[in-house]
């Protein structure tokens, strides 16, 4: 029997991920989460005889903004087809989708090693920066709501027939840890796009996972089994690990690896199986005949273009050779656009931008605002770092002024006023301190005045300790030497 | 085209139909005499044709609300329902 | 004369001058109906009271004003019922307008009547309706051609001015011609179909059913036109048909199909189309024999093509948001497929089947891609067609209206029917129907003109030319 480190398990994703649009995909109803239940329906998305679809350019959109940021190839002409199969959440019985001619293919999503789990990110495999390549990515439309009572199922149809992209990785991801920093990595390019809120809490992005395990260097997969009910990318990797375990324990006693689809319990922290795939289901794909084929060379593509953010990937980069902030910065930046936006904007106006980060990430995001609309202007970051560098205030007045920034939001050299922490230039009060300090200090005065230059430092850190820190020390500085040379 | 074999009750239940005995007997006799019929298609050479595909159109639905059914309107062809939701037996995956 | 046997442009010129009321009209179809309807069977719904109301409400300052018309049991009317003639669509009332009536309604007209159909349109005969079988006015013992055999019924049963079917495979041309009327099948994204309840989307087309040529020009004017809720629907401007009636064929190159003059046809209605072919050569036009070498391949692939569409289209009949519900279902299973086997009849039933098999795993290329791929041909042997010639001309039917009953067992006979309409639709041209002569038994026999894509002005213009030289839509039904 082998050992479990000659184990390797092979993984693939299939991402739902639900667009950002104002209405549904295929019909003028609304596309919003909480309404009242069948509030937000018409003919088209209760499959109503007669009612025909019409596809939502913005969905397209989005779809084609994703697979440019993914590095997918566009197709020219993409089409729509028909996935047959019975489901009461399904008003038509068969779903519009995509099969044959997807909007986008191939492409891939970086993991980014700071969006491995925590305790990994100093591992070999966050460390190894894979490019896990996607198969496709393709539009369709989602289906209703149920409930379920005892009996009976109750369906709200608020959801059916909203945008619904889906994103299918090849099997390339080999641990929990890289599943987890796959599903980050696409959530982050997701949200630099606009292109979906994708938190999977929300079920706004969800994930079926397939997995296998096979021997360190066999070519052929082994039995996959499909994981259901992931409803956190942590449970993703939970699940995964989960489940390896389950396989490899199983192949190592000599038992089969059934087909089959299990569903994660996270309370019970194991998967169970759901149902055994003996029967393959027979979709029917064919054309939908209602709509015709989409091209995305007239335009289409090019508005997608237009709208293509700065990636995670070149932004972070950026940062970290512009900005000076280390990678771990640059990495939470990318992952909160809005975040990011309000950073670069704080670090526009000063030298000093990696001070800015410090503030920025460290305290600031620390209070847990809502950068978006903090009465906190992000100018005054840049201010308050200013006033640190230039030797305005010291970091222990810093850590002060930060305070009161956040009660009562103002510009940092206000607040230095307002407080008193800026320092003493009052020329009568320096001089008074430098009168004291020559006086304490004959020794000091005598080197000096016999050419030991430096001996003046020993009566500036005299003024210095006197004021609190407080005198400026260029004036210090000027005073000391009339004195002395006097 | 080799001739198919139609197993009627099989793919009735993909369709979610339920045939009697004697239907099922009477379709399959049916269905395979026009089977037969359409095997004559085997013999038309479409090596290089391509499939029909309609003219690709450019126009698609702007992303703007349109105002949906009343709840009431909504429901008012359902069956069974309650609490506004369109009731069914209970689904078990 | 009751107003019943007038013409819809007739019935417009009265209106408009204020000599006679939409009322006036309503209350003379009602009296035919109440005669004539318990034989003929043309309708499956009618409301007189809303009917009445809305002749009394009727603009008829606007283009169609208080003309009432007919519409199919498949056309969704807000509040109406739409049947499909089908159990399974008992109880459901239309939540909608489809584009077809909305544009009706804004053009004045008023609805007097749902009319039989096959079930779901799946038929040529209208035997296959769930709600009684309609009869020819012309020989109450035959059928009166289908799937639209209750709009043709009701149209040259004077029962209705003009009424809507829809066509999928030749359910307007062919009911038109086995009950002598007019029935004009556009071309495919003429008109919207959006809520016309879908059998084979790639295939169905709305049109009008009339007693005159001009009457189908006015209907179609009204209904054409791009909708935004059709992604099919063509995006052409509107435009009036048969504004200026030429009333000649001179010059018109008139293409004859040889595999449409086959040696099992009925050899009246042979003679009547040679003899309408001999009519427009006397009349300027030239006669070029033309050939559509894949006519032969035709029924098979519109019954893979149009099977397969409707498997996916009649999937959402299933009982859950409306229409028929099986009582007490011991689960969800058993509510599909008691819903569906209860609600459904045995030639949808047969046509799901089928289409689900074609579209199965492992037969899908032998069945349907192989169609689609042949379908591609035979829109290709029209377009070499349309080099040589203006207009195709061709019986619509092999032959006249066959005994009620005769056919019901033997769905291939039945389907073979269909041969010289089918063609158009899956090559998406438009074509018409228009009555060309009698047999001895006194049936009428229809002549079929087809054009190029978007040549419906062209059939217009040349079936009105041929119609006001002759007098055959005048004569009556018997019945
Ligand atoms: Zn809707």
């Amino acid at each position: 029997m082998s050992s479990p480190a000659k184990w390797e398990a092979v993984i693939g994703l299939e991402v739902h991920v639900q667009l950002h649009t104002q209405t549904k995909m295929f019909c003028g109803c609304i596309n919003q989460y909480g309404g009242a239940a069948n509030s937000q329906v018409c003919p088209v998305c209760l499959g109503m005889p007669g009612s025909l679809p019409v596809p939502n350019e913005e969905a397209i959109r989005k779809t084609i903004l994703t697979g440019l940021m993914l590095g997918c190839r566009i197709a020219p002409v993409a089409r729509f087809d028909r996935k047959n199969y019975f489901y009461p959440d399904m008003p038509k019985n068969y779903q519009i989708s995509q099969f044959e001619d997807p909007l986008c293919a191939g492409g891939a999503v970086g993991l980014d090693p700071f969006l491995f789990p925590k305790d990994l990110q100093e591992s070999d495999e966050a460390k190894a920066k894979r490019s896990i390549r996607l198969t496709r990515i393709h539009l369709e439309e989602d289906v209703a709501k149920s409930f379920h009572y005892e009996e009976r199922s109750g369906i709200d149809f608020n959801r059916a027939g909203t945008p619904l992209m889906e994103i299918v990785s090849e099997a390339d991801l080999r641990t929990p840890g890289e599943a987890f920093a796959f599903l980050g990595s696409l959530r982050q390019v997701l949200l630099s796009g606009g292109v979906s809120s994708a938190d999977m809490e929300k079920g706004q992005m969800r994930c079926d996972v397939n997995v296998s395990v096979r021997p360190v260097g066999q070519k052929e997969f082994g039995t996959k089994v499909e994981l259901k009910n992931l409803n956190s990318i942590s449970g993703v990797r939970r699940a995964l690990e989960y489940e390896i375990g389950r396989q490899i324990g199983a192949v190592e006693k000599g038992e089969a690896i059934q087909h089959e689809t299990r569903r994660w319990d996270d309370d019970a922290g194991a998967t169970f199986t759901m149902r055994t795939k003996e029967k393959a289901h027979d979709y029917r794909y064919f054309p939908e005949p209602d709509l015709l084929p989409v091209r995305t060379d007239q335009g289409l593509r090019k508005a997608a273009e237009s709208g293509l953010p700065e990636l995670p990937a070149a932004l972070q980069a950026r940062l970290m050779q512009e900005n000076g902030v280390t990678a771990y910065q640059a990495s939470v930046l990318a992952a909160d656009r809005v975040l990011c936006g309000y950073y670069e904007k704080a670090a526009a106006g000063t030298k000093h931008k990696a001070a800015v980060a410090n503030w920025i990430l460290n305290d600031f995001l620390a209070t847990q605002p809502d950068p978006a609309t903090s009465p906190v202007r992000p100018e005054f970051f840049g201010e308050l770092a200013g006033l640190v560098v230039e030797g305005v205030i010291n970091s222990a007045q810093a850590k002060k002024v930060f305070a009161e920034l956040m009660a009562n939001p103002a510009s940092p050299k206000a607040i230095v006023e307002k407080l008193g922490l800026a320092q003493i230039s009052d020329v009568g009060a320096l001089a008074a301190f430098c009168d004291e300090a020559i006086a304490a200090n004959p020794r000091s005065v005598e080197d000096y005045r016999s050419g030991k230059s430096n001996a003046i430092n020993a009566l500036k850190g005299f003024v210095m300790k006197k004021s609190q820190g407080k005198a400026n020390p260029t004036q210090v500085d000027e005073i000391l030497k009339a004195k002395l040379s006097a | 085209m080799s001739a198919p074999k139609l197993n009627v009750a099989d793919v009735a239940g993909l369709a979610r139909l339920s045939l009697t005995p004697d239907e099922t007997t009477k379709f399959t006799a049916q269905l395979s005499q026009i089977l037969a019929h359409m095997e004559t298609l085997g013999q038309i050479a479409t090596g290089d044709v391509p499939e029909v595909v309609p003219p690709a159109q450019p126009v698609l639905r702007p992303d703007m609300p349109t105002p949906s059914l009343s709840v009431e309107a909504a429901l008012a062809n359902a069956p069974a329902q309650s609490n506004d939701l369109i009731l069914v037996p209970k689904i078990v995956e | 004369m009751s107003l019943a046997h007038e013409t819809l442009a007739s019935l417009r010129r009265r209106l408009s001058s204020k000599e006679i009321h939409s009322r006036d009209i309503v209350k003379d179809l009602l009296t035919e109906i109440g005669t004539r309807e318990k034989t003929v069977h043309a309708f499956t719904h009618i409301d007189e009271k809303a009917a009445l109301a809305a002749a009394e409400k009727a603009d008829s300052s606007l283009p169609l004003g208080g003309i009432p018309i007919a519409l199919k049991d498949n056309l969704n009317a807000l509040g109406d019922p739409c049947t499909c003639s089908s159990k399974i669509l008992e109880g459901y009332k239309a939540p909608y307008d489809a584009t077809a009536v909305a544009r009706l309604r804004q053009a004045g007209a008023i609805f007097l009547g749902r009319t039989n159909m096959d079930e779901f349109a799946m038929g040529s005969s209208t035997e296959n309706s769930a709600l009684g079988i309609t009869r020819n006015p012309w020989d109450s013992t035959r059928i009166p051609g289908g799937s639209s055999g209750g709009s043709a019924a009701a149209v040259a049963g004077r029962l209705a001015i003009a009424a809507l079917g829809s066509d999928t495979g030749g359910s307007i041309r062919q009911p038109a011609a086995l009950c002598g009327c007019v029935g004009l099948k556009p071309t495919y994204g003429r008109i919207s179909r959006y809520g016309l309840v879908a059998f084979a989307s790639s295939l169905d087309q709305i049109g009008p059913l009339t007693r005159t040529v001009e009457d189908s020009a006015i209907l179609l004017s009204a209904l054409a036109g791009h909708d935004p809720r059709d992604n099919t629907t063509d995006l052409r401007k509107p435009e009036t048909f048969l504004s200026k009636p030429t009333g000649s064929v001179q010059g018109l190159r008139v293409g004859l199909p040889k595999e449409y003059f086959l040696p099992g046809m009925s050899p009246e209605a042979e003679a009547a189309v040679r003899g309408a072919a001999h009519w427009f050569e006397k009349n300027g036009a030239t006669l070029v024999e033309v050939s559509l070498p894949h006519t032969p391949a035709a029924i098979a692939v519109y019954y893979i093509l149009a099977t397969a569409e409707a498997s996916a289209n009649l999937a959402r009949f299933d009982g859950v948001r409306y229409g028929r519900r099986a009582v007490e279902p011991k689960d969800l299973l058993d509510l599909y497929h008691r819903s569906r086997s209860e609600g459904f009849g045995p030639e949808v039933k047969r046509r799901i089947i089928l289409g689900t098999f074609v579209l199965s795993q492992g037969y899908a290329d032998a069945y349907y891609r192989k169609a689609q791929k042949v379908r591609g041909l035979l829109r290709q042997d029209f377009e070499s067609a349309f080099t040589k010639c203006d207009l195709l001309l061709t019986p619509t039917s092999p032959e006249p209206a066959f005994p009620l009953g005769e056919r019901t067992q033997d769905p291939l006979k039945m389907y073979l029917a269909d041969v010289f309409t089918i063609s158009t639709n899956l090559a998406g041209n438009g074509a018409i129907s228009l009555p060309c002569g009698f047999t001895k038994s006194n049936l009428p026999i229809g002549l079929q003109l087809i054009g190029p894509h978007f040549g419906e002005e062209k059939i217009l213009q040349a079936a009105h030319a041929y119609e006001q030289s002759h007098d055959f839509w005048k004569r009556m039904p018997p019945v």
